[in-house]
């Protein structure tokens, strides 16, 4: 394990390839600074949400060496990565809820995980979902709730437990324009309250104005 | 994770999956269920071939001059034998009159015919608790051996027929059996998997909040240790449902009066009830293995 004292992610000359010809990253070096917000972009099937699958631990690269939050990925093993991914909330473009569960139950779940008291827990996700504006809709079902709904519930979920990094794996793909503005300004919030985003999307409008930086994936290199 | 969390979840998702649960439990009970009226029938088929062998029975004829004071000590010779339940003698007078009895109407043939011509005798009645067909002919060789033994008769071709017989049932039940088993835990292991798969959406999720191994496999292999125990109880409250009902229709019945139906001893049916939980369990955790990984 490293500390770094800046950069909460760092990438080394990683390499991903899943066949001779299949090469998905050839040699990236990337760092994040803590409390970021960078957008990943670039053609559908470039590799962003390889990118992201590779930082939450779900894919190991090929080579090279990945530092997230000041640990060494590669000197992890299988049953450490549960500990690794609690520091990290991830938020899909298929919202990934738990349709038999009510909502107040998906976002405790990662509350559960970590083995949170009752009451505690129940503080938390109260806390979250009034911050999220679905306080009123906490018994309700996920398929009962409209696709911006079941997008502000996934984001709940992701950060009830007050993670120092947020992967967003194009969460807006399956939102309307106004959906897509309540989601930004709530990623805008969290990355206010000292949140890391590395937020992924292939849709240029999305920052085309932004202050922020954007790191675009093209030929298994990131240009920025 | 303490055992109380690990229950209150695995409950909790009992609840949920009320409907999947109870498929799982009943093909459970459904297999054990085939397997154990096997077993059942297995054992009552061991349990006639049994009795039916101890009243069989040996007849040990004595040749005509073997002196009468001898008697008492063949008497004890045989009674000392572990084999042997019981001995009558039967002398000689006692045999002609079980003749004259057997013949009634007819019995004016022995008209002037001595009754000492008939030779004396013991019956023998095998022990119950050691009684094994081969022991029984390899007994019945050793008597004929004696000096003062004409000739040991007992159901020779019975024996015989019966010891191709229970060793033809045997095998047969045991190729069946085994047959059954594997059958009975692929149908389950299977069952176990279709349901796992149809909550791996669930799995993935939880790997995605950063739940560790037990915290994703616990409860699932208390929900497949419920569904081993419950399901193998179902099938044998069932198959001993059956055992009391042709238990009261052998008291009924004239013709199966007799026969003594067992049910399949307890530590038998405590191995199918461990070895069913055995085999949810390992099944579960075997399915799970594939969502385990990153």
């Amino acid at each position: 394990m490293i500390s770094l004292e800046s950069s909460i992610i760092r990438l080394k000359d990683v390499f991903k390839k899943y066949s001779p010809d299949n090469i998905i990253f050839s040699g990236i070096d990337l760092e994040i600074e803590k409390g970021e917000f960078v957008f990943l972009t670039g053609p559908s099937g470039v590799g962003k949400s390889t990118m992201l699958r590779i930082l939450f631990c779900a894919e190991r690269p090929t080579s090279g060496e990945i530092w997230v939050d000041g640990v060494i990925l590669s000197s992890l093993s299988n049953a450490q990565v549960p500990y690794l991914r609690r520091k990290i909330g991830v938020i899909f473009q298929d919202f990934k809820l738990l349709s038999n569960r009510t909502i107040f139950d998906n976002v405790a779940l990662s509350l559960e995980v970590i083995g949170l008291g009752k009451k505690q827990a129940e503080q938390r996700v109260m806390q979250v979902l009034e911050g999220v504006g679905l306080t009123g809709k906490m018994s309700h079902y996920p398929l009962r709730l409209s696709g911006g709904e079941q997008q502000r519930v996934a984001i709940a979920r992701a950060v009830v437990n007050r993670p120092s990094i947020i992967l967003a794996d194009e969460p807006t793909g399956n939102l309307d324009l106004q959906r897509t503005e309540e989601v930004m300004m709530l990623m805008e919030e969290l990355n206010a309250r000292g949140a890391t985003i590395i937020f992924a999307t292939h849709d240029e409008r999305l920052f085309e104005n932004t202050h922020r930086r954007v790191l675009r994936l093209l030929d298994g290199k990131i240009r920025i | 994770m303490t055992l109380a969390i690990l229950c209150r979840r695995a409950f909790s998702d009992l609840r949920q999956n009320f409907c999947a649960q109870v498929i799982t439990t009943m093909v459970v009970s459904l297999s054990i269920l085939i397997f154990a009226f096997f077993t059942l029938l297995y054992f009552n088929l061991q349990h006639f071939v049994d009795r039916f062998g101890t009243e069989l029975g040996l007849t040990i004829f004595l040749t005509e001059d073997t002196p009468k004071d001898r008697i008492p000590s063949l008497y004890q010779k045989l009674t000392g034998l572990s084999e042997v339940e019981k001995v009558t003698y039967i002398s000689s007078e006692e045999a002609f009159g079980r003749l004259e009895h057997f013949l009634k109407d007819e019995k004016d043939v022995l008209e002037g015919v001595d009754p000492q011509f008939l030779p004396p005798s013991f019956e023998i009645q095998i022990n119950r608790a050691v009684f094994q067909l081969k022991r029984i002919k390899q007994l019945a060789g050793e008597i004929d051996k004696w000096p003062e033994v004409s000739k040991v008769q007992f159901g020779q071709e019975w024996i015989d027929r019966l010891y191709v017989f229970s060793g033809l049932v045997r095998t047969i039940v045991v190729i069946t059996g085994i047959l059954l088993l594997f059958t009975a835990a692929f149908v389950v292991t299977n069952t176990i998997k279709l349901t796992v798969y149809a909550r791996q959406e669930e799995l993935k999720i939880m790997r995605l909040v950063g739940a560790t191994n037990m915290f994703i496999q616990g409860p699932f292999l208390v929900e497949a240790f419920l569904q081993g125990l419950l399901g193998s109880s179902l099938a044998l409250g069932i198959v001993f449902a059956s055992y009391r009902y042709l238990q009261g229709f052998e008291a009924k019945s004239e013709l199966l009066r007799g026969v003594s139906i067992c049910f399949i001893p307890w530590h038998y049916t405590a191995a199918i009830i461990a070895s069913s939980v055995l085999l949810c369990v390992i099944g579960t955790a075997l399915a799970m293995r594939r969502f385990l990984r990153l």
